[in-house]
């Protein structure tokens, strides 16, 4: 489906002949970027000032307030929210995640965009299906079977990080296998068949060519993959119940449970855990932009 | 499941390589066939039995359990619980007076507006974007990065943050519209605003992935094109509509799909901004998701949740076939 929609790869033309921002369209530009950052801007203000400043009605204000700068809240939200362990749970489960669902896509997108075999055609079907089944649906049926495992094998899995992990797996592979296969097929093919009439085998060669030039699509798939991991709250809530094993979302919903109200610590959290995504998309942008696109386009 | 080898004129490793339009085929060297028959196979196995047991199973097990009367006494009874046949299905969708049909009926109808309201208004917003960063002006790059930056901001953080933007007396909403001498500071939380108030934070969450795609579609429309719609005298509104529009349909579809769907099932926006979390968020805040939630882990009535996202799948695939209806020409195309 998405294979067929490939662009013709013809650039416009350099930047000389590009048409140039006129006034008009230059002050609806920055409406939008004003729009679209000013919710992020009054996270990180809110997150400065007291409780009762944010709560004071019409007299809230646009500023921050940079005589009585509250930054006292990026220390209290550790005590009160308990935060350092649901980011180090969050962290374990997501890194994990995203090595392994990775790995296993990159095999299966190589699988996908270098050999013809029986079932293909089934295999690229069924993961494109799995995009269409809710989550809900499963999520239930999930947690009793995983118990079950677990009283029959005594394997612990609900509750635990590598319950979640396994879980995230398999959620985020459908499309990293998508990505990664339009990746592969368009790392040129002759690159591989020179590799093979040297001797090497096609892992060899998937190793040694294919995978160090793919660089790029692997890491916007990692960067996609820990992005939505980071993000994901429904299996988490129902997956984990201690606070050892609670990701950010739910602790911090826990949190808003028993302190409802306390918008400083919660925008001081909430500015804190846009952090590691935000290092992470601003490291590898050009990566996830080239990848994403090429996936996705091609 | 595992290769049986029925193709015995195979000789060489590379016909078993995909044809591709780069390269021919057929260097010989005969000696690896049985494996390379065999890797591929190999090579698919971990993911699809990730697949199998995580997506196939339990969704074909949640099926069975839609028909099923699986409440708080039959819990531990699983696949066990007594059969009920359609019986959860009506109770949803004809039993005058159950009380889960109101629901499902109102949380049905917003799924449907909230899935149009957000995808056109991410849409228009990423097409727009994407249009003007296309152009020519200093600091691109910087605008770019500032637009995609909704991007990294957790969902459950936008729901969060909008919530508390939209309070009624001290949310920064409200005191926006006061400075601007609006005299107009509803309640964003009650009633049919509530709507608005989960579909422009979406909308905001989504564009930016959109803008992306858009970008790159842009960046693909050959220039003679231009330069052709330029000599025979086209507007710039003309370009638009006969050159940049046409030539991005296909993008605007892949856009749209990943969009509809990703809406369809979100749950995190509309799940934190409400309360703590748990509270229900109006018969015009509700969406399915959040409704099957309620119901399953609080009421404890899986049978009735597992019958009402059965159905949240169907409104799914229904969005999915208007889209494909609407796309079908361009998806032929290339």
């Amino acid at each position: 489906m998405i294979g067929n929609l490939r662009a013709p790869r013809v650039r416009r033309l350099d930047t000389g002949r590009r048409s140039r921002l006129t006034p008009p369209q230059a002050v609806v530009l920055g409406a939008i970027v004003v729009l679209t950052i000013f919710p992020i801007y009054w996270m990180v203000v809110s997150s400065l000032k007291t409780n009762f400043e944010l709560l004071s009605g019409s007299h809230v204000s646009l500023l921050p307030n940079l005589a009585g700068l509250q930054l006292q809240n990026y220390v209290l939200m550790w005590q009160r929210i308990d935060l350092a362990i649901y980011v180090r749970n969050s962290l374990i489960i997501c890194i994990a995640a995203t090595l392994i669902a990775v790995a296993l896509a990159s095999l299966s997108g190589f699988g996908l965009a270098y050999f013809r075999f029986r079932g293909a055609g089934a295999y690229s079907l069924a993961v494109t299906a799995t995009q269409l089944l809710p989550g809900i649906l499963f999520l239930l049926p999930i947690f009793l079977i995983f118990r079950q495992v677990q009283l029959a094998t005594g394997l612990q899995i609900v509750d635990t990080h590598q319950g979640l992990v396994l879980l995230y797996v398999a959620f985020f592979m459908p499309l990293s296998i998508w990505i990664l296969r339009g990746y592969f097929a368009g790392i040129p093919r002759e690159l591989v068949e020179a590799a093979l009439v040297d001797g090497s085998t096609m892992l060899g060669a998937f190793r040694r060519i294919v995978l160090p030039l793919a660089v790029p699509g692997l890491v916007a798939t990692a960067t996609y993959i820990f992005l939505t991991a980071w993000d994901e709250l429904l299996f988490a809530v129902v997956m984990t119940s201690s606070s050892s094993t609670m990701t950010i979302p739910v602790g911090i919903r826990s949190y808003i449970g028993q302190q409802a109200g306390h918008y400083d610590l919660l925008m001081a959290a909430a500015t804190a855990v846009c952090v590691p995504p935000a290092l992470m998309f601003l490291f590898f942008q050009r990566h996830v932009v080239s990848g994403l696109t090429a996936g996705a386009v091609k | 499941m595992i290769a049986q080898d029925n193709k015995p004129e195979t000789t060489s490793a590379l016909d078993a390589i995909a044809p591709s339009p780069i390269a021919g085929e057929g260097v010989s060297g005969g000696a690896r066939r049985a494996r390379v028959q065999l890797l591929p196979y190999a090579l698919v196995a971990p993911a699809a039995i990730f697949l199998l047991c995580v997506h196939f199973i339990p969704m074909a097990a949640g099926l069975y359990m839609s028909l099923l009367r699986l409440n708080q006494g039959h819990l531990l009874e699983f696949l066990g619980a007594p059969f009920v046949g359609v019986q959860n299905f009506v109770y949803i969708l004809f039993d005058p007076i159950s009380p889960i049909r109101g629901q499902f009926l109102d949380a049905a109808r917003n799924t449907v507006i909230y899935t149009i309201l957000v995808n056109g208004l991410a849409l228009a917003l990423g097409l727009g974007a994407a249009l003007l960063i296309s152009r020519d002006f200093r600091g691109r790059g910087m605008v770019r990065t500032l637009l995609l930056l909704p991007w990294v901001v957790p969902t459950y953080v936008v729901g969060i943050l909008w919530g508390f933007m939209w309070q009624q007396d001290s949310g920064i909403v409200n005191h926006v519209l006061r400075l601007l001498h609006i005299p107009w500071q509803p309640f964003w939380l009650l009633g049919p605003l509530t709507m608005v108030a989960i579909v422009i934070p979406t909308a905001w969450r989504n564009f930016p992935q959109m803008m992306l795609l858009l970008s790159a579609g842009l960046a693909g429309i050959p220039a003679d094109l231009y330069e052709a719609a330029e000599v025979d005298g086209a507007k710039p509104w003309q370009r638009l509509r006969y050159i940049t529009l046409p030539m991005l349909r296909p993008i605007m579809a892949v856009v749209l799909l990943f969009g509809i769907i990703a809406t369809v099932y979100s749950f995190n926006v509309v799940f934190t901004m409400f309360g703590r979390g748990v509270g229900y968020p109006g018969e015009w805040g509700d969406v399915l998701t959040t409704m099957i939630y309620r119901n399953s882990f609080q009421q404890l009535n899986f049978g009735v949740g597992a019958a009402a996202s059965a159905l949240l799948m169907f409104v799914c695939i229904a969005m999915v076939a208007v889209w494909y209806r609407t796309f079908r020409e361009d998806l032929r195309a290339r």
